[in-house]
């Protein structure tokens, strides 16, 4: 169960109500919690409701938008110079293959790993596989989150483990998701895991971080 | 029977001499052909000779005049990226979301973008196939034109935060549309396909498309039909079982339903209105010919008692797939029984 000092803070982010919930954050920052207090009982309370409620049957997209955007703007207002330090789960780098422009997925992921607690790294939309590598090798993440909503890009997504080991970063787990990805399977894919939503990228990423997977 | 009359039985879900098949090829002809999707895409001479060579190869039950889901944005002034071997994407929406879009105006279709190059591509494939086989044009759906306009996810925060705004846009999206699909009409199409991937409730919640798509699509379906459209046909992708049963009340005469919704699902919510599906799309490039035939032949018996049914992909089938895939679920409906 939430703290119940974060009570209106989680469900003015359940309700995907901004205002209300910068105007909640602002209140509990008087009152004197942390800002790291803040993202473990209160957004990330939220993420698990919202987790909770959202099966592949009923899963609404708009819900996790609205939910997501309001747990940014608390962010922005914790951590105004940018990314909080010493919570972080740990690192993923995510990022749509180039020819792909469709970034709503991995958006949702970005705003669901961050509301748990996780450092998101966004290489953004179109991104060519070279500067997805530089990117995992500058950061050294645990995984990367590939989304695709278009069949071409499939090709592209094969060949990041090769270049993954190329670069001596084995290490580093791959999740594909999105409207086309889904259809394929880890093996064809050449990755990880095949996420069939965000909440079921995280649940895997949870493992991997208690060191079950 | 030829292609067009089966299809019209179809759809009344009469007596077939066998049951239609449509592979939703769009770019895959180009392939086909030898030709770059660059050239397929801005050249409508160029579509039309690649669709009548698909034609020849499969011999299915209708060919498409069809790009990609930014022509009407891009006609509206939006900048598209194209790439040589896929499908062109917005590099800049035309709208802004705290812009106060005073001057959107309907683009003319004989002038605007690539609408032009559609129309005819058209010209050229009802001149060539008369009516013989269905020719097909395209239209996007008044939420995808929303969102390749703004952005999706910046349509998908309007309607929450500013209703009404996103209303104002989507009526504008749907005069849009009306102008391009009854200019489709002129041009030689039998019926311009209604394509809607951003209605699905993949992306928009079903209440969603009960209050702002709706209204917008029956509008559409209404004046495509007094323009001279065959019949109506949407093609919402995605797990879209909970919005099956708006479609008729939206004038639908056939809907497409993806992999991600059952034979049971469709035939049970929409049991008197032509069904078209449902074959994984990714099977096409993944998949083998016997595993395309396996799933063709479920699809066959499932639907042989009540009709009404077209065999065929749940969405586009992708440019890069196999032809022998392809080849294999038009000959299913030919050798199941």
């Amino acid at each position: 169960m939430a703290d119940p000092k974060m009570a209106s803070l989680v469900s003015a982010i359940l309700d995907g109500d901004c205002d209300r919930s910068l105007a909640n954050t602002k209140k509990l920052i008087e009152s004197g919690v942390s800002s790291e207090n803040i993202v473990v009982h209160g957004l990330e309370a939220a993420m698990s409701t919202l987790d909770a409620k959202c099966t592949l049957e009923q899963f609404n997209l708009l819900e996790i938008m609205l939910a997501g955007r309001a747990v940014t703007a608390v962010m922005k207002l914790l951590y105004p110079c940018g990314e909080p330090t010493g919570i972080s789960k740990g690192t993923i780098v995510i990022a749509t293959l180039e020819g792909d422009v469709h970034d709503l997925g991995k958006n949702i992921l970005k705003m669901v790993l961050t509301g748990k607690g996780y450092r998101v790294v966004d290489c953004g939309k179109d991104c060519p596989l070279s500067k997805l590598i530089e990117a995992i090798g500058h950061e050294k993440p645990i995984a990367v989150g590939i989304s695709g909503l278009i069949t071409p890009v499939i090709g592209q997504v094969k060949q990041v483990k090769g270049l993954l080991a190329g670069n001596k970063l084995n290490n580093v787990k791959v999740i594909a998701g999105g409207a086309a990805l889904k259809q394929s399977s880890p093996e064809k894919l050449n990755v990880d895991f095949v996420a069939e939503s965000a909440f079921d990228c995280l649940h895997y990423l949870e493992k991997i971080t208690e060191g079950t997977e | 029977m030829n292609s067009l009359e089966r299809i019209t039985a179809s759809i009344k879900i009469q007596h077939v001499d066998r049951v239609p098949v449509i592979a939703q090829i769009f770019a895959h002809a180009a392939v086909l052909a030898g030709v770059s999707i660059n050239e397929y895409v801005h050249s409508g001479e160029t579509l039309a000779r690649c669709q009548l060579n698909a034609l020849k190869i499969y011999a299915c039950d209708a060919v498409f005049s069809a790009m990609d889901t930014s022509v009407e944005t891009e006609a509206i002034g939006s900048t598209l990226h194209y790439y040589e071997n896929m499908y062109p994407v917005v590099a800049k929406h035309v709208l802004a979301p705290d812009a106060d879009w005073i001057n959107l105006t309907v683009p003319d279709p004989q002038k605007a973008g690539r609408m032009p190059e559609i129309l005819k591509a058209l010209g050229i494939l009802r001149k060539e196939l008369g009516d013989e086989t269905l020719v097909v044009g395209c239209v996007v759906g008044p939420f995808t034109l929303a969102g390749q306009l703004l952005g999706l996810e910046n349509t998908l925060y309007l309607a929450i935060d500013h209703p009404q705004r996103l209303e104002r846009l989507l009526d504008f999206a749907t005069e849009v549309l009306i102008s391009f699909g009854r200019a489709q009409l002129k041009a030689g199409a039998h019926l311009p396909m209604v394509f809607d991937p951003a209605a699905s409730p993949a992306v928009i919640p079903p209440s969603f498309f009960r209050e702002f798509e709706l209204p917008r699509l029956r509008r559409l379906f209404q004046a495509l039909e007094s323009g001279g459209s065959a019949c109506n046909w949407l093609h919402i992708a995605g797990p879209a079982a909970p919005i099956l049963p708006y479609y008729r009340d939206a004038g639908v005469d056939i809907a497409n339903f993806d992999y991600c919704v059952s034979m049971d699902e469709a035939n049970n919510m929409l049991p008197t209105i032509c069904l078209d599906g449902n074959i994984k799309s990714l099977s096409f490039v993944e998949g083998t010919p016997a595993e395309i035939r396996k799933e063709s032949k479920i699809l066959l018996r499932y639907f042989r008692k009540r009709g009404g049914f077209i065999l065929s992909s749940g969405c586009e089938i992708p440019p890069e797939s196999r032809p022998e895939n392809i080849a294999a679920m038009v000959q299913a409906v030919r050798t199941t029984e």
